[in-house]
């Protein structure tokens, strides 16, 4: 044993360059053009949209104002009329994120370990390819599904399971139903790639231990598969928060998002002001939420933690 | 939750198990026997029909090029596939049917496949972990594992932040925790670079003299499987051609296969006399000490002879001096290399047959390429076999040379 303890050695001395020193750029110059684009496209705007929120509306045909500062259109957003719209969406938001995730990992998982090799390709393709049609085009295309005189109003009471047409679409059950097929390749694509990269001699080797399937599950394949969990998870949930098509298409009055709302206040009430409040408030409930699932995951995985932890102590 | 998890494991294969739960006095703790051992991959015939008995506290080897099934009977005894046909017994007990995690076996893994997301000590705790053992208990083995493989002091580490050679004794440490009856080694030493693979192997076979257990170590590297095991089964399209200790694999090598793979060796092809013993060839008579089952007078036949065994001189001076040997056929030096420790002589004795020659450098004659040489060697050092399956071995062996293994330098964290 040869090498060293730390395994380390000295970082290489620094070649002395031959070009004069006027011309070298700094090593962020790489960056520049990436942080131009994300200054540009969006630092301003957001900023933008959190100056307008504490505008107002001038008059009929202003659209906002900035010469008095105020949170009025942060208490107008939270009114009780524009409130469940809130609670409406993060409700929509939550369940539907819980049930793709209850979808997503054991699929991803079954694709990942469990399907033939050779069809994989095939299996994928099956995920990807409704992502290819129009985003309105499938969502209309749910709506033919769930109508009241639609396939499967008639299936469901063909086989007797209803006694009257099906009254689902334009509630918010119909916007879950339409988020959940919308989003859900966009969770089980990273996942299935997380599963993928847990390399069966690990899998094995927790089973060579003494580990069984589900211990093996929980003690190696998820804390490993767990970036790609957690990209998944984040993909879904924030675009779904923001979504308006889907709840205008399939939501009616009932199944209202904030996403509309915003989208009502800047193109057809004129309001900049409130609809950027609005947008301001969606943006903070997307972070508290996410700040608070991932509280509460790592809270729950404590006693794992625990139970894995060894410190040896006193070292001779 | 572990132990509830040990619990769940399917019903089925309990009940497999359930049914040869008795222990045969005859195979004690550590003992290995496989019986007609088959294993099909679809129509691929990977194991064919294989009956070895290891003993306990043995350390036998699992020799062949990539493809021999080596890998896929160390997989049956591990538990990750089950045979197709045929028995396997674990210290009397069968485990057809049986799990992985509920043999008594642990495996060293090709790219040790250490658990990126735990420390060291939790690496190695995590057999301990899955049995519920206490964990004062578990402070104390793990402590006392890391010290088995001077691995101590990067306890807290990461696998990531340490070398192959780190990586491979905690991989040792982890699997021998549980204290198995028979550790299982798939090409532990296979990512190693040679001065650290020659000096594992040492380490390891101290460990396992120390330790009692018995060791079933794969690998197609017949440097290591002569330098530390005990016997050598030396396997062959999913067969075993030979099993025994490294000497007698060595000098009487049992199939031609089993002469040319393992170490270098000269063919010579010829007509077998009646007497079974001597070969007619084109370039001389040759005698042999024992006759081949399956060579007949009149049979085409090759002869196997040790490149060490051949020594060489210049045939002016042994002409005139030595008596001369049973074995020797005059030829031209056509080639001089230089080995170290030893010095190689390429002999031309005829058409396209060559001769090769490995001589101590203290006692090899200073020979330049164009001398005329007498080359001469020991009956005892021959061995016969029939010419097709001479052929066919050799074929098989430069295959296997010119497709070794796939590298095993990637290791997976």
């Amino acid at each position: 044993m040869t090498t060293t303890v730390e395994g380390r050695t000295a970082p290489p001395r620094k070649a002395p360059s031959k070009r004069p020193r006027w011309l070298k750029l700094p090593s962020f110059a790489l960056a520049i053009p990436a942080w131009a684009w994300l200054f540009a496209f969006f630092v301003a705007p957001v900023a933008l949209v959190v100056w307008f929120s504490f505008g107002y509306k001038p008059g009929i045909f202003g659209t906002h104002a900035n010469d008095v500062l105020s949170f009025d259109r942060y208490a107008e957003a939270l009114s009780p009329t524009f409130f469940t719209t809130f609670q409406n969406t993060l409700w929509v938001g939550v369940v539907g994120t819980l049930i793709c995730l209850a979808i997503s990992i054991p699929f991803a998982y079954w694709l990942a370990f469990k399907a033939p090799v050779a069809r994989r390709g095939i299996l994928l393709a099956m995920v990807m390819i409704p992502f290819w049609t129009n985003f309105l085009v499938r969502t209309i295309g749910w709506q033919i599904i769930l109508a009241p005189s639609g396939i499967l109003s008639d299936a469901l009471q063909s086989i007797g399971m209803l006694n009257e047409p099906l009254e689902i679409l334009y509630t918010r059950t119909a916007v879950l139903i339409g988020v959940v097929y919308n989003y859900l390749p966009l969770m089980i694509l990273p996942m299935f790639v997380a599963f993928d990269r847990v390399s069966l001699p690990m899998r094995e080797a927790s089973k060579d231990l003494g580990a069984g399937r589900w211990s093996t599950f929980m003690n190696v394949t998820l804390p490993l598969a767990k970036p790609g969990i957690i990209v998944g998870i984040l993909l879904v949930y924030i675009p779904l928060m923001g979504d308006y098509i889907t709840a205008t298409v399939l939501g009616g009055a009932k199944g209202n998002m904030a996403g509309q709302m915003v989208a009502n206040q800047f193109q057809t009430a004129q309001n900049w002001a409130l609809g950027s409040a609005m947008a301001v408030v969606l943006v903070l409930t997307i972070l508290t939420t996410v700040g608070i699932a991932a509280l509460v995951t790592w809270l729950a995985a404590w006693p794992l933690r625990a139970n894995q932890k060894l410190v040896l102590g006193d070292k001779s | 939750m572990t132990e509830s998890s040990q619990n769940t494991a399917p019903a089925g294969s309990a009940a497999v198990g359930s049914s040869a739960q008795t222990t045969n006095a005859s195979e004690p703790e550590g003992s290995v026997v496989l019986e007609g051992v088959t294993k099909k991959f679809g129509g691929a015939v990977a194991v064919d029909n294989i009956s070895l008995h290891v003993r306990p506290g043995e350390f036998l080897s699992l020799l062949g090029p990539s493809g021999c099934g080596k890998t896929t009977t160390l997989r049956m005894l591990a538990g990750f596939e089950e045979p197709t046909s045929g028995s396997i017994r674990i210290s009397g007990q069968d485990v057809v049917g049986i799990p992985p995690h509920k043999r008594n076996v642990n495996t060293v893994f090709q790219a040790y496949a250490l658990f990126p997301h735990m420390s060291v000590a939790e690496n190695v705790a995590y057999g301990l972990r899955q049995k519920g053992t206490p964990k004062s208990e578990i402070r104390e083995r793990v402590t006392e594992s890391l010290d088995l493989v001077q691995m101590r002091s990067f306890a807290d580490r990461k696998p990531t932040q340490l070398s192959g050679g780190q990586q491979q004794r905690i991989a040792l440490a982890r699997a021998l925790i549980n204290r198995p009856a028979v550790l299982l080694l798939d090409e532990p030493l296979g990512a190693l670079d040679r001065q650290l693979r020659e000096e594992m192997q040492i380490e390891l076979k101290l460990l396992q003299s120390r330790l009692g257990i018995t060791f079933i170590f794969v690998t197609h590297d017949q440097g290591e499987a002569l330098s530390m095991s005990d016997r050598i089964a030396i396997m062959r399209k999913g067969r075993i051609e030979q099993l025994d200790d490294a000497d007698s694999i060595y000098d009487s090598p049992a199939s031609a296969y089993v002469a040319g793979f393992i170490g270098q060796q000269n063919f010579i092809p010829g007509t077998m006399t009646s007497s079974l013993t001597v070969m007619e060839s084109p370039f001389g008579i040759i005698h042999a000490a024992e006759p081949h089952d399956d060579v007949d007078p009149g049979m085409a036949a090759q002869a196997a002879v040790r490149p060490e065994a051949v020594s060489v001189a210049l045939a002016s001076a042994s002409a005139s001096s030595a008596p001369t040997a049973e074995n020797q056929i005059p030829g031209t030096v056509i080639g001089v290399s230089h080995q170290g420790e030893t010095l190689q002589f390429l002999v031309s004795i005829g058409e396209d047959q060559t001769l090769l020659s490995r001589v101590p450098r203290p006692n090899a004659p200073r020979l330049a390429i164009g001398d005329s040489v007498l080359c001469t060697w020991d009956t005892a050092s021959v061995h016969v076999f029939p010419s097709e399956q001479a052929t066919q071995a050799q074929a098989d062996i430069a295959r296997a040379v010119s497709n070794p293994a796939p590298p095993t330098s990637s290791i997976s964290l």
